[in-house]
């Protein structure tokens, strides 16, 4: 049905694209293109997330770009994010500090159903930044870690100065609740680990196909090879859910940016679970 | 049709007279003549200056409810909170609208209205009263073709509707609103039925059923290829559409510095832009694609939601594609190609 307008709607939001200031609490650089933040935002406007969803973060005069959260949900108002310097805003961004403010919105997005991982064996898939959203699924499942089965991180980067959270990823090659794997395609003289693109770590995973569940995010070329090792190992496409970057400009399924076939990936995603993504010619 | 006001009748010479009435009540906004055969949409300064006999203008009505830049919010750049821009309701009757404008309101509605509403389109939206007229469709009209309700006489919708004929226009009087109006502004009742409607020109074969039809397997025909050879991926199609609302948003900074304001400007998905990400990787890179995403935002995916035609037939994005391509003709080559590959 076509909806036509009336009257105002009594729950219109006064200004869908105005963003709150939070104050940058923690902030060091992960590699030379990444920097990690703790964000916390007033209390009149703290909010609540899931692993998945993003905010949209803002520097007047600069701009606004969609950004994962990269921690798992504790105290209402505090979130962290993993920004890499890509352009004129993340560049911007980069030279903040702990004080500073920015300019958020959301959180968007539907964020990972945990009630599909609950009871499960998780099976993480990282490409590169694709570990940054996946860091708080995997925090979410650490802070609660008797409801879920196994927990397999596979994390894949170009070489080992990408490696992100590189402290954490020592924790979890030890933490007896994770197993863990890592490889690097282009490898320095000093790396000793595995050498090759993420599919590599695949073959040699036992999983238990019919009670594992699998995230995957990386970036767009990584999904149709991981996909084809995953499926081709036997697992379900009903036990995969994937993760999509499109360019939201405004979040709230208005601008069409992030449009593929009739989804907006602002709304149905960035997580889709993959016998729905199947449906979306443009989506891989 | 069921008349539950009197039909009126008015004369050529009563045109400004009335418009000098209404312009009392309220702001009136009427088409204008730009050029031989260019019209658009502007504030009635002086009643004369309407033109209620036109083809098309080249913008729509939409420009008032979704300008095409505007401001969200202004800010200062060291990061104080940042000031939300006063919208106000429109407040004003437009005059002289035809038809497929008016349905492409509706439908402009329902994109502002579903999910997160927003308030910049809907508080523009109040206070708007739609006189429309009918109109003798030219080479690229086919309202027909996509609406369920696309005559040119067609007043569904409207608060007032004129009815041109010979020697002046039949008022037909829709709504209470319509009906407050004309207070004030007597005129002579008229015993007879309103004219026949005009006929178009061009047609969709099949009209919107088989549009709906083919769009459920359109997707790999060799159609989109053969127009986005011509195609010079302009975006004009998305800048005239009276229903493309997509838009990119910006930081514009003022001369001292210190303060800016974050604008949206109308944007288009036929521009190789649009659907960039952060690091250059473009998700329709290919101008078929593009074309191909427009034609389906157009007739299947809001569509196969709400039953209806996002095209409204009113053949702006034919008449001024800068390539000469018609939508009409790209949709007639979708359905014969469909129907040569089942046989029919």
């Amino acid at each position: 049905m076509m909806q036509i307008f009336k009257s105002i709607p009594e729950n219109m939001e006064a200004n869908l694209y105005l963003p709150s200031m939070g104050t940058i609490t923690q902030t060091h650089s992960l590699t030379r293109k990444e920097k990690w933040y703790e964000i916390q935002m007033p209390e009149t406007h703290s909010f609540s997330y899931k692993p998945g969803q993003f905010v949209e973060v803002s520097l007047f005069g600069v701009g606004e770009a969609p950004i994962s959260i990269t921690s798992a949900m504790k105290n209402p108002g505090l979130f962290e994010m993993t920004i890499r310097d890509v352009g004129v805003l993340t560049e911007n961004i980069h030279a903040l500090n702990s004080g500073d403010l920015i300019g958020i919105r959301g959180p968007f997005g539907n964020g990972f159903d945990l009630k599909k991982f609950k009871g499960k064996d998780v099976l993480i898939v990282a490409g590169g930044i694709g570990l940054v959203p996946l860091r708080s699924l995997i925090h979410t499942i650490l802070n609660d870690r008797k409801s879920y089965g196994r927990l397999i991180i596979l994390y894949g980067t170009k070489s080992s100065q990408d490696l992100l959270y590189k402290s954490e990823l020592d924790q979890w090659e030890t933490h007896p609740g994770i197993e863990f794997q890592m490889t690097v395609d282009q490898p320095s003289p000093d790396w000793h680990g595995i050498v090759g693109v993420i599919t590599t770590l695949i073959p040699s995973v036992t999983l238990d196909l019919e009670n594992t569940v699998a995230a995957i995010v990386g970036p767009p070329v990584m999904y149709k090879f991981v996909l084809l090792s995953l499926l081709t190992k036997g697992l379900s496409d009903e036990n995969i859910y994937l993760s999509l970057e499109r360019r939201m400009k405004c979040g709230v399924g208005k601008c069409g940016h992030c449009q593929i076939n009739h989804s907006l990936v602002c709304q149905d995603g960035p997580v889709y679970h993959y016998p729905e993504l199947k449906k979306l010619q443009e989506a891989l | 049709m069921k008349q539950i006001f009197p039909l009126t009748f008015m004369t050529h010479n009563d045109i400004p007279h009335w418009i000098s009435h209404l312009q009392k009540i309220e702001n009136v906004i009427a088409p204008h003549k730009n050029g031989i055969n260019s019209f658009s949409f502007g504030k009635v300064s002086d009643p004369k200056c309407v033109i209620l006999n036109y083809n098309r203008t080249l913008s729509s009505i939409k420009k008032y409810f979704l300008p095409p830049k505007e401001t969200l919010f202004s800010f200062s750049i060291d990061g104080k909170e940042p000031t939300s821009s006063k919208v106000e309701p429109i407040n004003a009757i437009f005059l002289g609208v035809h038809n497929y404008d008016l349905e492409a309101v509706f439908r402009l509605d329902h994109n502002f209205l579903s999910g997160h509403a927003e308030s910049q389109y809907l508080t523009r939206r109040q206070g708007a009263l739609f006189i429309g007229v009918s109109y003798t469709p030219d080479e690229w009209h086919f309202s027909n073709s996509v609406l369920k309700d696309g005559e040119p006489n067609h007043s569904g919708g409207f608060d007032l509707f004129l009815h041109e004929i010979e020697d002046g226009y039949l008022l037909e009087t829709l709504t209470e609103s319509g009906q407050n109006l004309m207070k004030g502004f007597p005129l002579p009742e008229f015993d007879g039925d309103i004219p026949q409607q005009q006929s178009f020109n061009a047609h969709i074969d099949g009209g919107f059923e088989k549009v709906t039809d083919v769009f459920s397997r359109a997707w790999d025909s060799p159609v989109w290829e053969s127009y986005a050879e011509k195609c010079v991926g302009c975006g004009t199609c998305n800048l005239v559409c009276p229903t493309c609302f997509c838009f990119n948003v910006e930081d514009e900074v003022d001369l001292d510095l210190k303060t800016g304001n974050r604008i949206r400007t109308q944007d288009g998905c036929m521009l190789r832009s649009f659907s960039e990400v952060a690091g250059g990787e473009i998700f329709r890179n290919q101008k078929a694609a593009r074309m191909r995403h427009r034609l389906y935002r157009k007739f299947k995916y809001i569509s196969q939601e709400t039953g209806e035609s996002w095209c409204v037939g009113c053949g702006r994005c034919s008449s001024y594609c800068t390539a000469g391509i018609s939508i009409v003709d790209i949709v007639n080559d979708l359905i014969h190609d469909s129907n040569r590959e089942i046989g029919a």
